[in-house]
């Protein structure tokens, strides 16, 4: 129960529209006794504004701070000062200076008088603010004992980054690779789109490097041909069964972070193309694997191709197929693979159908425009309608739609980049981890820009393309984040200081188990409590929703921040005017 | 967007956090016209709202109640707006047999991104409210009204007589 | 043999397994029977089946919680045992059931009427006769005769399950199912009739006489909470004190919402409240919405989800409003 309340106006979010010292004012008149401090400033958010506050939490005067300013979605990581104190925002920006219109439409004349709507509702907004802080209770979780072990799924490049993250800042970690090998699709690859200064040349990619990290690393164990079976428990004690071969075995592990990353598109968006049908169609990957071995050939008679064409946008950003998404990579590989073609066939000639370019990396619009301009691919745009053969020769009839004519190129090998799917069995992985995901089978973050590395399940974590279609450097970027997070989950305080989840007054309940039933994380447990059947939180599940509070009838389980107590203040305060 | 003139009703919204609070913000930032007679309260999930809140809110006196939450199938929380269409709409069919006009609570879906959408459904709303004017709470039903029902209602406790 | 002998034979037998029998015995006049507590086999003859037997044991069932106890019920109260081992409020180990068919019970208030009617005081009612379909009631020495259509409560003229949807020890020959469909309950038509305004101030009327007794709720076998109840707990915190038709008014909305999905329509809530307010309406024309939207009924069925623990991806009869 906060009852020495600062509130803090951030003028920033209130002028030019309304004066933020009057507002303090009111604050004072209305509500003084509960809020020993109020103060205006110029832009809380700031070093200064929140050293301000900083100064008045530390002098141990207030046990609650009330930020009036931005919509609480936004700086909420700005606003924490430790567990000495609760803090609550009232949403003055977003809700009242910026969408307040007079009742004509028109907008509020800078200097005029206020118009007594606006009074009524930024006045409304901050008594709702205090009364629902006076009514939140102070969070005490205990810590159960932890594990910080982390188990990575999926040695490609993405969980051996993570991997790699988390044991160099001390962390053990198990790292789990469904195949025979490490290295994953990246494996497969002759060399990279360029990654390093100057970004001109296709690049190794470093997969065999880095493999030899991870398995030289003594802090990371390496577990080939093995799968997660069962994740049970909490973040921090979780018991994971792996199971390989016949065996199975249970290890407790602190956290997960998945990195089960992609799979290519199979024959049925390809056979369009003739794949399948023409020994001279190949994908992306069986042309890489050539490149790989150093030997680009028609596979029909084991000569070598004078004439590529690549096909981009295999089963992408196709509705028909049900695959409206960009595979994100290929437009790069293509340029990659044309450049790698004249590179090893001086006198050959490359052509690319391509519906669009999407080349937003660091130096990727230089790098496609290098395999036009000097390595002279002819990029083509259109869909290509037909690929037959005619005279030994591969026929790929398609549209020219800038120059808006129709073309026909004779070649020797045709290249389809093919798309991106979601890891064989996601969805059932997903399922296990009671993660959600998208209905192509890639596991969806907790939230694209608050929690993007995060899933709807306390301490698992995704990252790389099991999230969506993504390049090495974002697969590792995305794997370093996850590690970054996992540690951080394990920073003691982070466990504890995370309070927007409910508790049960064993008092109360009756243990009919009604929580129990509509809790989407199995977040509550039935306990024997003095012979008689209790329900009880898991709070380090907890996500916080709430579901349980407006189930239970008496109101046995509370979710802390957004109590009955205070939701009702807020009611009261609004009925009452 | 037609003008709301006249006197400010009271009209509470119950937004979740991760939709429609956000769209409430996408609104505010995009600078929508809106009318200015709706305080929102925020929740994390419309899971969380107890159709209580709703009941208790228009008992005393509020005029009008919305309440949105994710879309179907994008709740943050997986579940909580399944659970919540349930109870909402058991409340909202329950709102007549006390005496309250349904039409004085609605709930729809918003997401974060449909700050046109949470225009549209404030205006909407809040016109209706407007249409339907200030509400009356039992404890102020006219003494006319009161004496007409009360004689027709004749000893023991059947409704019907 | 009788029904009621029927039922004491097996109570007999059962008892020594049992911390009690819950059932009903003669009360403190010939109008009222009351609950029985069998601890005894002295207890058992005690015991009374027929239609005085108005209130509903169930009630009693999970202040038992971890003992193994029976219960005598009638076809409407086995729907509130089922409601309750449903909930997981009681455990199918610990309670046996045992029923008989039942032809129906008096609404008290009814009788009191027509002995009003008749010059009489039902305080000094001294005996009461049914046979078939006719109730006797002999006061002040004058016996009135009345038809038992006309005095039954309201929820055995349209009773769907006369013999209980589970029991362990059912005794004798089922009884006839009054109605193969129910009729439009009387008191929703009324309620139908009336305009919102006309309804709110219909609330406004009854909830001036509410007392706040709380019979109501304690009455009901599905406020398991009782002492807990939000009605008039601190934390949370719904209802002020203050003597209010609000206050009032909105404690019987808690009541319903809470009960909506489980409430099995025993009537217990409205029999119970000592200013004849007709509580039980909300709770019908809840009922009647949980059966409209999700086909469902409380009480028929152990296995069943109470409709608002659970939901459908697509749900069939709810309809969302475009904007
Ligand atoms: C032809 C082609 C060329 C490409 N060229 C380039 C390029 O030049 N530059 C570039 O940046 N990107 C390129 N890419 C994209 C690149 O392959 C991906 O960015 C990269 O593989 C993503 O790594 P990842 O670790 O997320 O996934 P993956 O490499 O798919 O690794 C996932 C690993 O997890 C394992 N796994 C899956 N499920 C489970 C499970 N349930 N349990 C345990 N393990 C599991 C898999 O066996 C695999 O080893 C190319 C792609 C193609 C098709
Ligand atoms: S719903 Fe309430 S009473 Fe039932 S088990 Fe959960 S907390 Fe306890
Ligand atoms: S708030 Fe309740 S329902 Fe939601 S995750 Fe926590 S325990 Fe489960
Ligand atoms: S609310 Fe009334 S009718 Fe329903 S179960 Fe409770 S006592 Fe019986
Ligand atoms: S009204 Fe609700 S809180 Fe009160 S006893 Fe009944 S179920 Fe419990
Ligand atoms: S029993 Fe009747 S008087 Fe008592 S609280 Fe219930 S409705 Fe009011």
């Amino acid at each position: 129960m906060a009852e020495k309340i600062g509130v803090y106006i951030d003028e920033s979010s209130v002028a030019p529209l309304l004066n933020a010292e009057e507002l303090a004012a009111y604050v004072k008149e209305k509500c003084g006794g509960a809020c020993p401090i109020v103060k205006a400033h110029k832009r809380l958010s700031s070093p200064d504004g929140v050293a301000m506050i900083k100064a008045d939490v530390d002098a141990g005067e207030l046990d609650a701070v009330l930020i009036c300013g931005t919509s609480p979605r936004v700086d909420w990581d700005v606003f924490t000062f430790g567990d000495k104190v609760l803090v609550d925002r009232v949403n003055l920006r977003e809700f009242v200076t910026l969408s307040y219109k007079n009742p004509d439409g028109s907008s509020v004349a800078a200097g005029g008088p206020i118009p007594a709507e606006l009074r009524s509702m930024v006045q409304d907004y901050l008594r709702m603010g205090v009364v629902k802080m006076q009514k939140m209770n102070r969070p005490n979780p205990e810590l159960p004992e932890t594990n910080r072990t982390i188990l990575v799924l999926g040695g490609g490049f993405t969980g051996m980054n993570a991997a790699l993250a988390a044991a160099g800042a001390g962390a053990e970690v198990i790292l789990v690779e469904k195949s025979d090998k490490l290295g994953g699709r990246a494996a497969g690859l002759y060399k990279t789109f360029p990654m390093n200064y100057p970004y001109l040349e296709a690049t190794d990619t470093g997969i065999d490097r880095l493999i030899g990290l991870v398995t030289g690393n003594s802090r990371i164990k390496v577990r080939l041909n093995t799968t997660l079976k069962l994740l049970a428990g909490a973040p921090a004690m979780y018991e994971a069964t792996l199971a390989s071969g016949g065996n199975e075995e249970k290890v407790p592990v602190g956290s997960v972070v998945l990195a089960a990353g992609w799979t290519p598109m199979e024959t049925e968006a390809l056979a369009p193309f003739g794949y399948g049908k023409f020994k001279n169609v190949v994908t992306s990957a069986e042309f890489e694997a050539m490149v790989k071995a150093g030997d680009i050939k028609r596979p029909s008679d084991g000569k070598e191709p004078k004439t590529v064409v690549f096909i981009q946008c295999v089963g992408s950003r196709d509705k028909s197929l049900d695959r409206p998404y960009c595979s994100g990579f290929c437009c790069m590989y293509t340029a990659k693979q044309a450049i790698l073609t004249k590179d090893h066939i001086p006198d050959s000639q490359s052509y690319v159908f391509y519906m669009d370019i999407r080349s937003p990396g660091k130096m990727y619009d230089e790098f496609t425009r290098r395999a036009m301009e000097e390595y002279g691919a002819r990029y083509i745009r259109g869909r290509v309608a037909m690929v037959y053969p005619k005279d030994g020769k591969m026929i790929v009839r398609g549209a020219d739609t800038l120059a808006g004519t129709q073309v026909e190129v004779e070649a020797d090998l045709v290249v389809l980049a093919a798309g991106a799917e979601a890891a064989k069995g996601a969805p059932q992985l997903a399922e296990k981890l009671r993660i959600s995901y998208d209905k192509y089978g890639f596991f969806m973050e907790s939230h694209p820009k608050l929690k993007p590395v995060e899933t709807n399940t306390a301490g698992v974590y995704l990252a790389g393309s099991c999230q969506g279609p993504k390049d090495i450097p974002q697969s590792v970027g995305q794997g370093s984040a996850a590690a970054a997070k996992v540690l951080a989950l394990f920073s003691k305080d982070m466990l504890e200081s995370d309070p927007q989840i409910s508790r049960v007054d064993i008092k109360r309940c009756v243990g009919c188990g009604k929580c129990i039933m509509t809790c989407p994380f199995k977040a509550i447990k039935e306990v024997e409590f003095r012979g008689q059947k209790k329900a009880e939180v898991i709070e380090t599940v907890c996500q916080g929703c709430g579901i349980c509070t407006s189930t239970c009838p008496q109101g046995a389980i509370q979710l802390s921040h957004f109590t009955d107590n205070q939701i009702l203040a807020e009611v009261n305060a609004l009925c009452q005017s | 967007m037609p003008v709301l003139t006249g006197k400010e009703l009271r009209i509470v919204g119950f937004l979740c956090n991760w939709c429609s609070y956000g769209g409430a913000d996408t609104a505010g930032v995009g600078r929508f016209n809106q009318p200015t007679d709706l305080r929102i309260i925020r929740v994390p999930c419309s899971g969380r709202i107890d159709p209580l809140f709703i009941a208790k809110t228009l008992i005393n006196g509020a005029d009008g109640v919305l309440v949105s939450g994710c879309h179907p199938r994008d709740c943050h929380y997986a579940e909580g707006n399944f659970y919540a269409r349930r109870r909402l709409e058991v409340l909202k069919r329950f709102l007549p047999i006390l005496g309250i006009d349904p039409a004085r609570f609605d709930y729809t879906w918003v997401s974060a991104s449909e700050g046109q959408r949470w225009q549209k459904v404030v205006t909407v709303f809040t016109e209706q409210i407007h249409a339907l004017g200030p509400a009356t709470r039992h404890e102020n039903v006219s003494p006319e009204l009161l004496a007409k029902v009360a004689s027709a209602i004749q000893g023991g406790n059947r409704v019907a007589a | 043999m009788s029904r009621l002998d029927a039922l004491k034979t097996r109570i007999k037998e059962a008892l020594p397994g049992l911390e009690c029998v819950i059932g009903w015995q003669k009360g403190y006049d010939a109008l009222h029977n009351t609950p029985l507590f069998i601890r005894g086999e002295a207890d058992v003859d005690k015991l009374e089946w027929g239609a005085l037997n108005v209130h509903n044991p169930a009630v009693y069932l999970p202040s038992f919680a971890g003992k193994k106890v029976g219960v005598v019920v009638k076809g409407c109260d086995s729907r509130s045992v089922v409601e309750l081992l449903q909930e997981k409020l009681i455990d199918r180990d610990n309670v046996v059931i045992f029923s008989a068919g039942c032809d129906g019970v008096v609404d008290i208030a009814k009788v009191r009427a027509k002995l009003a009617a008749a010059g009489l005081n039902a305080g000094n009612a001294e005996k009461v006769a049914v046979d078939g379909k006719t109730v006797t009631v002999t006061a002040a020495g004058k016996a009135v005769s009345m038809p038992m259509a006309e005095v039954a409560a309201d929820k055995c003229l349209r009773c769907q399950f006369p013999n209980a949807v589970l029991a362990d020890a059912f005794v004798g020959d089922p009884a006839p199912q009054v109605q193969a469909a129910p009729a439009a309950d009387a008191d929703l038509a009324a309620l139908d009739a009336m305009s919102v305004p006309e309804r709110m101030a219909f609330w406004r009327y009854h909830m001036d006489r509410c007392i706040r007794c709380y019979a109501c709720r304690n009455a009901c076998p599905m406020c398991v909470c009782r002492d807990h109840c939000i009605a008039q707990s601190r934390e949370p915190h719904w209802l002020s004190q203050e003597d209010s038709v609000t206050e009032k008014l909105m404690f019987q909305v808690v009541h319903a919402m809470h009960l909506a999905g489980r409430c099995t329509e025993c009537g217990e809530c409205q029999r119970a409240c000592p200013m004849d307010i007709p509580v039980l309406a909300l709770k019908k024309h809840l009922n009647r919405t949980i059966h409209d939207l999700f086909d469902y009924q409380a009480g028929v069925d152990v296995a069943a989800i109470p409709p608002l623990l659970q939901f459908k991806l697509e749900e069939d009869n709810i309809k969302e409003r475009s904007w």
